[in-house]
Formats: structure tokens, C-alpha cells, sequence
């Protein structure tokens, strides 16, 4: 008897315990859907340029300077500055505003562009300017 | 006594939620075969495109109370290009993985449309190849196969394949180009021309190759003669007239199977012509080397073609093939 009623029970609260073990809730999220953390840690620590053909275009390491918030890098002769894709690598739980949706123009050499670094718990935020010179 | 029937009946309910799906079909013997029969396959991937083949492998088979084959023939609805023709020899794989080849009639005999094979030998079932070299008049258009086998009690089998599309690109292969001398490359001529020749074809020239080790970056270029001289160009006098203003896209790691003849399974096909966005593309491409390749827009835009680097030495030569693409042929 005691045997059934256990089988039962563990019958019903089984399925129900999988179906809301993922959808807890309480934990806050960006409007991105991003998990905001406690880490204040807002810097990059990589950059990357690839061209059109997704090979980078870099000649040498990127320059990044945390403290003057730049990164300098060095383009290969002949690379198509109007059709690059920039990656960033980030701190962790950090993200990168504007986000990168496709191919940046970097072409005004005189005017870098600039993104900003978003901390894990949104409070802080760095912008990075990107200068980047031809080989 | 509700305990008792819970216990009993959900596990049988479990059981027989979970068994629901695993009913099994009968096995049924299959029908002999009784009468002439046939199959076919395509074995050419990728788009068909105007001078090369579409490679189909046909089989028939006759029981032997029935009689032996007496011929076999295919149809086109767009009569073939030179070189169509029907295996006489029958295929079979060894053990190997090799197809060995056993010869069952007289060559192919093509007469317009129909290509047909006269087995000379008494067989009962064959497997022959059958190759179409696409005519360029099937730009654009479809093209469906019959496939028709009969026996010697009179008796044909047939077999429609199609249809298929036929690709607006047309092809060529293996054009040699060479610094500071077949260092013009025409997209409409699909060919490469030396000064002399690019001057009396002066409109027809879309790019320019050339090969520097300073820059260290240069290397390998294909540039647009209106590209900026000293940057791009160095140490060239383009001949007098040439002064297009092509747009190039680099590539790398698009080796289209027609193109490089590679491992690479990757075919470039009409709608990667039709979609590619040249806006804001440059008129240079730099650092190329062997199996990068170059989207192509003519200055006109009459021509979109993808440029296959086959083969660049530090010599100063480079082998490349292009697709070419028309955007006023329709």
C-alpha cells in the first residue's frame, strides 16, 4: 500500500519537477536577455580584424591600452577598409554596445570608431576607440 | 482495492504508450521480375553547365527465359554537344572499389537527340554510363532524358529523368596569366591578353594582374585598371583605352568543385550570381594565392564571374578559372 502510493507520487512530481527545473526565476536580465552578474571587471582583452574573405587583415598584434581606453592595429597593404568584420574579446560576462551585425566601414582613418565595453553588472561602461592604420 | 488496480493498470498503460509506435510491417516477398527492366541515376552534382557533362549511369536487366538485350537508347530533349555519348562498355565495381569495364556492344551511334548502343554480345543485364555534354543552347532552359532498353522478344522498357536546370554561367578553365606580360584579364573574352592584344580590346579588359614582393602584403593582385596607379598599380602603363572601373570581392575557401577540381564538394551556382551584394566594393584584391578567388562585376554590369586562383607561383605566374555569369541574358 505504502509501496503504491510512493510509486504514484513519484509519478506525477517526476515529470512536473523536469518540466520547471529550468524556468526559476529571480535572477536579473538585460534587455538583451543577458544575464546581469556582480562582476565590474569592463575592459577587452583581444581585438581582431578579418577582411571580406574572413582572414585577418592585422599585420602584427593589436595595440590595447586599457587605461587610454584604445586599441591599435596595423592593416595589411591593400586591405579593403570598407568591408571588415571587428571582433572583440570581452571580460567575462561583459558586452559590447553598439553590437557588431556585419562588415564596419573603417575607411575615415581620421574619425576611429568607437565602441563601448559594458560591464557584467551593467553599471559600468568604457569606450574603446579602434585607430587603425594602413601597412 | 484502488491501490491494486492503479498498480496493475499503469505500468500496462506505460507499457503500452511506449510499444505503440514499434508495430511492425509484415515483410512481403517481392515481386520477381518478370519482364524487361531498368533504373537510373544522375551521378553529376552541382549545377549543369553548358560544356560540361551530366554523368547518368543506366541499368537494365531481362530475365534470361525472356530472351538478351538488343540495344539501348537515351533521348534528350536538347540534343547534346560533341562528345555525348553511351557507354558500350558495362561497369561493375571489384572489390577494390574499382569499376572495371567489360565491353557489351558497339560504341554509341548519336544521330540528333537519340544516342544508341547495339549490345554485340549475348547479356542479360547491364549498367552503362551515359555522358551529356551540356550545348550551350540550353542556357537557361531545362532538359529531360528517356532512357529506353529493349529486348530481343521486343519488349522496352523506359525511364524519364528530369528535368533539369540548366545554368546560365558558362566556364572556362585553366587561363594562364603572367606578370608584365598576359597580365589583362578580359571577363567578356574569358581570356588573358598581353599588352599589345589588351590595347586592340581595350573596352573588353576588366583587371589587371600583377605580382609584387614589396609590399610584402601585394603579392598576387587582380586590380581594376582604374584603380588608383600608384597604390595598386605600380610600375604598369596600361595600355592606351583601358580604364575600367571593375568591382572585385576576395574570397577564400570557395573552391568550386568545376573550378578547382579539388576534394572540395562546393559549387558556385546562378543565385550565388544573382545575390552577391557588390555595393561598396573595392576595384583591387591583393594577397590572393592559390584556391582564393574573386567575385567579379564588369564596369558595364553585364558580367558578374567568380575568378578561381588554380595556381600562383612566386614566379610570377598564375593559372586561374572563371564562371561567368550574364545579367542581360534572360
Amino acid at each position: 500500500m505504502k509501496k503504491t502510493a510512493y510509486l504514484m507520487a513519484l509519478l506525477v512530481f517526476l515529470p512536473a519537477a523536469s518540466i520547471f527545473t529550468g524556468c526559476q526565476k529571480g535572477l536579473p536580465v538585460d534587455e538583451d536577455g543577458l544575464l546581469i552578474t556582480t562582476r565590474r571587471e569592463c575592459f577587452v582583452s583581444n581585438f581582431e580584424l578579418l577582411g571580406n574573405d574572413f582572414v585577418s587583415v592585422r599585420n602584427g598584434v593589436p595595440i590595447i591600452d586599457t587605461v587610454a581606453q584604445t586599441i591599435n592595429v596595423t592593416v595589411n597593404f591593400g586591405t579593403d577598409l570598407k568591408n571588415l568584420y571587428p571582433q572583440f574579446t570581452l571580460a567575462t560576462d561583459c558586452k559590447l554596445d553598439p553590437k557588431i551585425t556585419g562588415k564596419v566601414d573603417f575607411s575615415d582613418l581620421a574619425n576611429p570608431k568607437s565602441w563601448t565595453v559594458v560591464s557584467g553588472n551593467r553599471q559600468i561602461r568604457k569606450a574603446y576607440k579602434v585607430i587603425v592604420k594602413v601597412q | 482495492m484502488r491501490n491494486i488496480y492503479m498498480k496493475r493498470f499503469l505500468p500496462a498503460a506505460l507499457a503500452l504508450t511506449l510499444l505503440a509506435s514499434c508495430e511492425k510491417d509484415e515483410y512481403k516477398i517481392p515481386d520477381p521480375i518478370s519482364e524487361i527492366s531498368n533504373d537510373c541515376i544522375k551521378r553529376t552534382l552541382g549545377p549543369n553547365i553548358a560544356s560540361l557533362p551530366i554523368e547518368f549511369v543506366y541499368a537494365a536487366a531481362i530475365p534470361n527465359t525472356k530472351g538478351k538485350l538488343a540495344f539501348a537508347e537515351v533521348e534528350a530533349s536538347i540534343p547534346g554537344a560533341t562528345g555525348t555519348y553511351l557507354e558500350h562498355r558495362s561497369f561493375y565495381t571489384n572489390s577494390s572499389g574499382v569499376d572495371v569495364p567489360v565491353t557489351v556492344g558497339s560504341p554509341s551511334v548519336t544521330a540528333g537527340a537519340k544516342t544508341k548502343v547495339t549490345f554485340t554480345v549475348d547479356t542479360n543485364a547491364v549498367s552503362l554510363r551515359y555522358y551529356y555534354i551540356v550545348p550551350s543552347q540550353a542556357r537557361g532552359k531545362q532538359v529531360t532524358f528517356t532512357f529506353s532498353v529493349t529486348g530481343s522478344d521486343g519488349k522496352t522498357a523506359t525511364m524519364k529523368m528530369g528535368p533539369y536546370d540548366v545554368s546560365m554561367m558558362e566556364i572556362k578553365r585553366l587561363i594562364p596569366m603572367s606578370n608584365n606580360n598576359l597580365m589583362y584579364l578580359s571577363i567578356a573574352d574569358m581570356t588573358s591578353y598581353n599588352a599589345a592584344s589588351a590595347a586592340a580590346n581595350a573596352a573588353k579588359i576588366d583587371l589587371v594582374y600583377l605580382y609584387r614582393t614589396t609590399p610584402a602584403a601585394y603579392q598576387h593582385g587582380l586590380v581594376a585598371p582604374a584603380a588608383d596607379p600608384a597604390a595598386y598599380l605600380p610600375g604598369v602603363t596600361l595600355p592606351a583605352g583601358v580604364n575600367n572601373n571593375t568591382k572585385v570581392i576576395k574570397v577564400f575557401n570557395l573552391q568550386d568543385r568545376n573550378l578547382a577540381r579539388l576534394q572540395f564538394g562546393i559549387y558556385v551556382d546562378d543565385i550565388d550570381m544573382q545575390k552577391i551584394d557588390f555595393n561598396g566594393a573595392p576595384n583591387f584584391a591583393l594577397g590572393l594565392r592559390a584556391e582564393s578567388g574573386v567575385w567579379v562585376e564588369t564596369a558595364d554590369k553585364k558580367y558578374r564571374a567568380y575568378v578561381f586562383v588554380n595556381a600562383a607561383a612566386t614566379t610570377g605566374i598564375a593559372t586561374v578559372s572563371m564562371l561567368r555569369y550574364d545579367q542581360t541574358a534572360k
